[in-house]
């Protein structure tokens, strides 16, 4: 069996303290730790367990820089066969359907029985590309999958919904699923890991490797720009409680009391 | 560090054990966890596949205190037998969530806790301390490392000990935000990579500083730095021998009277481990006031508090109670009103069995330099611990 895994190179964002850039579309990335975009990994992860149960051979595709050779090295690491990496200028600036464009042009010229994608990127949140890719490669697909069972060229997938509710789907391969976070547990990757990868090849390809012409990619080729990236301004109602330890237990415990948090 | 392609029992020599078991017998954790050090060096001897070992959680219950290698008759040290399994696991990347999370926040960030680098130095905004990076060769380098950095409690610790050092007249630096974690728990984790990447950059800054002497916040750092690093070329201390050094030169005395009956618990990654016994104690009894009474168990065999060797990111198979809170109870059956120690991790543990024993009323837990901070005439740091 072909998989194939779609990855994105994020910042990690929780714990920096953000800067909007000068063109007030993107944010500043300096001093900011990049790593493999959470939804990816939980992808990455599940493709290897289907791999060890069943066999086949894992490729990982990447769009961007010689920085995201960082992590398709680390998903080689992880159990990966090959990686490619997807980069030209042309590509920048493209929104989530040009994207899904440049993954599907490559993606056709490789065999592939399963696409999985991140349900969403932590950076831009679309939450588009992985079904934008299924329904330009004309692939049935299933969103926010949480259980995958393989059975000959049958797929039982769970897909996860609001309110708790939890649907089991039935897809025919090759098939496209966006993998939702908590499917399993992501395994570790060690240092050592990644350095007995650190000299294998990942190859790159540009616009005309993957016959993609200017006014497909890029902004060009996008459905939508980004306008402006702002931070929501501070809202009222927050209260700073001061005084000693004790004096600030004390008054938070009369709130709480007060909007009825306690009896 | 090469890779290990040596089967563990031949790297580590444990054909050598008779399996007396006096590792079992000394080992602080197998009273409440069903790790049985002298069964896994056995095993690891006559195995062919140490996969058997991946489903027992109970391997991550050793705190690496070294007391089996402290009594090992063979003179093996069966705690790296641990180290060596948790190497393999981690390889196969079959650890733990939360091992996990400490290992990619060291990796990423510098500190198992993944906190921002450009935090690191928060603490001492407001203390004017020099950056090392620009000292003269030869001077005092203070390695404040994670807990110390961003742990708001032992925050506490590395203040006080630069309020101390000033006391003292001694001029030190710091490295800020350019320090990564000493690697300590990571290796003992088994990441061995990370641990040898941590150790690099960490040199890396040594050599442009080129110090005198490096002064550790805690027993576990000044270990890696002495221990562990290769080749690093300049005297490690732990802020106890350090400060203990002061005063034998006349450098600084305590004035101020700190009148409490108080016990001390010897960290093992100091005593044990680098038979720091006796510094502690010479700071302690030079406080004035000070009514000082040993545990039942205190030197060689004190009492570990199961805060080491990664514990601080696993809580363990462990079942009935902590070790940390039958020190807690033996030290309130002995009357003291603080236990002192000299360890961040330590001092966590204990804090918290006080507090999970409910005895936050009648026992504190203190570190021996924010005791010697009073002793030079400062208030106490935290307004709830005294």
């Amino acid at each position: 069996m072909d998989i194939i895994v779609c990855i994105k190179r994020v910042p990690e964002t929780a714990e920096a303290d953000l800067v909007i850039d000068k063109s007030k579309k993107g944010i500043d990335t300096d001093g900011l730790v990049f790593s493999i975009n959470e939804w990816d990994n939980y992808a990455v992860e599940a493709a290897i367990q289907l791999k060890e149960a069943q066999g086949g051979k894992i490729t990982v595709i990447s769009v961007g820089p010689e920085e995201n050779n960082e992590v398709l090295r680390r998903a080689l690491a992880m159990g990966a066969d090959e990686a490619i990496r997807l980069t030209d200028p042309a590509f920048e600036g493209s929104d989530a359907t040009a994207m899904a464009k440049i993954l599907a042009a490559a993606i056709r010229e490789l065999p592939h029985d399963l696409i999985l994608t991140g349900v969403q990127a932590d950076d831009d949140g679309f939450g588009a590309v992985g079904v934008a890719l299924a329904q330009m490669l004309d692939l049935p697909y299933a969103a926010l999958v949480t259980d995958i069972n393989l059975e000959g060229d049958t797929m039982t997938v769970h897909r996860e919904l609001e309110g708790g509710l939890e649907e089991v789907d039935k897809l025919k391969l090759p098939a496209l699923l966006t993998i939702q976070t908590g499917i399993n547990e992501p395994r570790y990757v060690s240092i050592m890991g990644i350095r007995r990868v650190a000299k294998k090849e990942i190859a790159a390809k540009g616009a005309s490797e993957l016959a993609l012409s200017g006014n497909e990619v890029g902004p060009e080729g996008s459905m939508s720009q980004i306008e402006e990236l702002f931070f929501p301004p501070v809202g009222e109602g927050a209260e700073i409680i001061e005084g000693t330890m004790d004096e600030k237990a004390e008054a938070l415990v009369k709130i709480i009391k007060e909007r009825g948090g306690v009896a | 560090m090469e890779e290990q392609q040596q089967p563990l029992a031949e790297r580590l020599d444990l054909f050598a054990c008779i399996q007396c078991g006096k590792c079992t017998g000394g080992c602080p954790v197998s009273i409440r966890s069903p790790l049985n050090i002298r069964k896994v060096i056995r095993e690891s001897t006559v195995r062919e596949d140490l996969h058997i070992f991946f489903n027992r959680l109970e391997i991550w219950d050793c705190t690496t205190c070294s007391t089996c290698a402290i009594r090992c008759p063979r003179g093996l040290s069966p705690v790296d037998a641990i180290i060596g399994l948790r190497e393999m696991m981690v390889e196969e990347g079959k650890i733990e969530k939360t091992v996990i999370d400490a290992l990619d926040g060291a990796y990423k960030y510098g500190n198992p806790w993944g906190r921002a680098k450009n935090k690191r130095a928060e603490w001492a905004q407001d203390l004017d301390i020099p950056n090392a990076m620009e000292m003269e060769p030869g001077q005092v380098l203070y390695f404040v490392c994670c807990a110390a950095s961003y742990d708001p409690r032992i925050q506490v610790i590395a203040k006080s000990l630069v309020a101390v050092l000033r006391a003292a007249g001694v001029s030190f630096g710091i490295l800020g935000n350019k320090e990564v974690c000493c690697g300590s728990e990571i290796r003992r984790m088994g990441e061995a990579g990370l641990f040898e990447m941590l150790m690099e950059e960490n040199m890396k800054n040594f050599a442009k500083i080129d110090p005198g002497v490096i002064v550790t916040t805690s027993p576990h750092c000044m270990n890696a730095l002495k221990n562990d690093y290769d080749g690093l070329g300049c005297d490690v201390k732990h802020y106890s021998q350090f400060v203990w050094g002061l005063i034998e030169e006349g450098k600084l005395t305590f004035d101020t009277p700190v009148p409490m009956k108080v016990t001390y618990h010897d960290p093992c990654y100091l005593g044990k481990q680098n038979g720091v016994f006796d510094e502690p104690r010479d700071i302690l009894k030079s406080i004035p006031g000070i009514d000082f009474v040993e545990f039942g168990r205190c030197r060689e065999n004190s009492l570990c508090c199961e805060g080491g060797g990664g514990r601080m990111w696993m809580e363990g198979t462990g079942i009935g109670k902590r070790l940390s809170e039958v020190r807690v109870e033996d030290a309130l059956e002995m009357g003291v009103e603080a236990i002192i120690t000299a360890c961040p991790f330590c001092l966590l543990t204990l804090e918290d069995a006080v507090k999970t024993t409910g005895n936050e009323e009648k026992l504190k837990v203190i570190d021996l330099m924010e005791l010697a901070s009073m002793a030079i005439g400062n208030s106490p740091e935290t307004e709830n611990e005294f």
